[in-house]
């Protein structure tokens, strides 16, 4: 665990860092792959990016105030707070997406050509969201005796945020090689389906995801769902004439 | 037999979908798997039990205050974000006590020493416990890395938050004192 570092007298939030360099990097390269498709300009990722970011932010910060309006009235310049912990991230997400969606709209994007572009954000998104984790130590996996567990909260344990990271990373390279003519959306279904998949085999060994009633784990019965949507319609996409 | 590319796809998916299924199932952990009832500093985890001396002479150990929710907080009194964060953690304090709350400050007392502490405490006019961790034994066994660091515990000892650096804004520890006194009710 690596969760802060001291730079001075100022004490960085390292998983914070890690995520921002991920959302840089990604950035990057979806502009790269986008101007070695030569595909058409008028999406600039670094806006949307940037648009759906603050929307998110914004729209965190106004859900976690709906839902506790009491402590905000007695401390209203908590409003303007740096602390991310005051930010709710479901409706964050929602809010980012409306704004993209919104967006895209107003730039004229078609839905499926954008989501192939945004894939190599999303992956190198999900690498860099899993070495938070191990710099934090969120994310911990089951005790085990592998020559290659690491010692983390009291145990030897599966390194699973190192498991998540390299498997990002395959899914990353996966999608970036050169690949076969594909439908516009397959690229980014594609990454969908093996994100999923990865999902669904490496959180066995997570000791922290939480569980439903029978015990099944929620992460890994949401992603076998998007599992099925996503070959569903890749499906659809692939053999629309038959 | 030959089949078309429809039909492997089918068949690919359908055996994914099948052997996912079975993995889930078979990996689904037994209970003692995910039982966090080691202590460790960390959310989720029972938080580790100290016994120390306050600024008022008296002893306190985190172990008694099973059954109220506890915010324990380090701080020392060069840390400018300790500073700032204080007097909200005050008016938290004095706002829920009689609800079963309590803030156990703990002074890295081997850097700041006695009169320092004193003299912030007076500065501030806080009224929580000031714990003074003498030797460091407690903030190495909280791993401390930065100051100040927050753990919220509620009524069974069980940390629900780790916030690391500061200061926590009043919004934050009003809805985390809340959360932790409402979650037992």
């Amino acid at each position: 665990m690596f969760p802060v570092a001291q730079v001075g007298g100022l004490a960085v939030q390292v998983p914070g860092l890690i995520l921002l360099a991920g959302i840089w990097l990604g950035i990057y390269l979806s502009e790269r792959s986008l101007q070695a498709s030569k595909r058409s300009q008028s999406l600039n990722v670094g806006d949307l990016v940037f648009v759906s970011l603050l929307a998110g932010l914004g729209g965190a910060r106004l859900g976690y105030l709906i839902r506790f309006p009491a402590a905000f009235a007695q401390s209203p310049i908590s409003v303007i707070s740096l602390n991310p912990d005051l930010l709710d991230p479901l409706i964050g997400l929602f809010t980012a997406a409306i704004a993209a969606v919104i967006y895209g709209q107003r730039k004229g994007l078609l839905l499926f050509p954008t989501l192939d572009a945004l894939t190599p954000l999303f992956a190198v998104f999900t690498v860099s969201w899993h070495l938070s984790q191990l710099a934090s130590g969120a994310g911990y996996g089951l005790p085990s005796d592998l020559p290659w567990a690491i010692s983390l909260l009291g145990a030897n344990r599966h390194p699973t945020q190192i498991y998540d990271a390299l498997a990002a990373l395959a899914i990353l390279v996966f999608i970036w090689r050169k690949p076969r003519r594909r439908l516009p959306g397959e690229t980014f279904l594609i990454f969908v389906s093996l994100a999923a998949g990865a999902r669904l085999f490496l959180d066995a060994f997570d000791a922290a995801a939480p569980v439903l009633a029978n015990g099944w784990r929620i992460s890994q019965a949401a992603a076998w769902l998007i599992l099925i949507s996503s070959f569903l319609v890749l499906r659809r996409f692939r053999f629309q004439g038959e | 037999m030959n089949l078309s590319a429809k039909h492997r796809f089918d068949m690919l998916a359908l055996a994914a979908l099948v052997l996912g299924a079975a993995w889930i199932a078979i990996t689904a952990p037994a209970p003692q798997e995910l039982d966090a009832a080691r202590a460790e500093p960390a959310q989720g985890f029972l938080a580790p039990d100290f016994t120390l001396g306050t600024l008022s002479g008296e002893t306190l150990s985190l172990a008694d205050q099973r059954g109220k929710a506890v915010l324990v907080n380090f701080w020392a009194s060069w840390c400018a974000p300790c500073r700032a964060e204080m007097p909200a953690m005050q008016r938290v304090y004095e706002k829920y006590r009689d609800q079963g709350f309590i803030i156990l400050a703990i002074n890295l007392a081997n850097q700041d020493g006695r009169a320092g502490a004193q003299a912030f405490v007076d500065e501030f006019g806080l009224t929580f416990p000031i714990l003074l961790d003498v030797d460091g034994q407690v903030s190495a066994a909280y791993r401390l890395r930065s100051l100040p660091s927050s753990y919220f515990i509620d009524r069974n000892g069980v940390i629900q938050e780790v916030v690391l650096g500061g200061p926590m804004a009043e919004a934050l520890i009003l809805t985390r004192v809340e959360q932790l006194l409402g979650a037992s009710q």
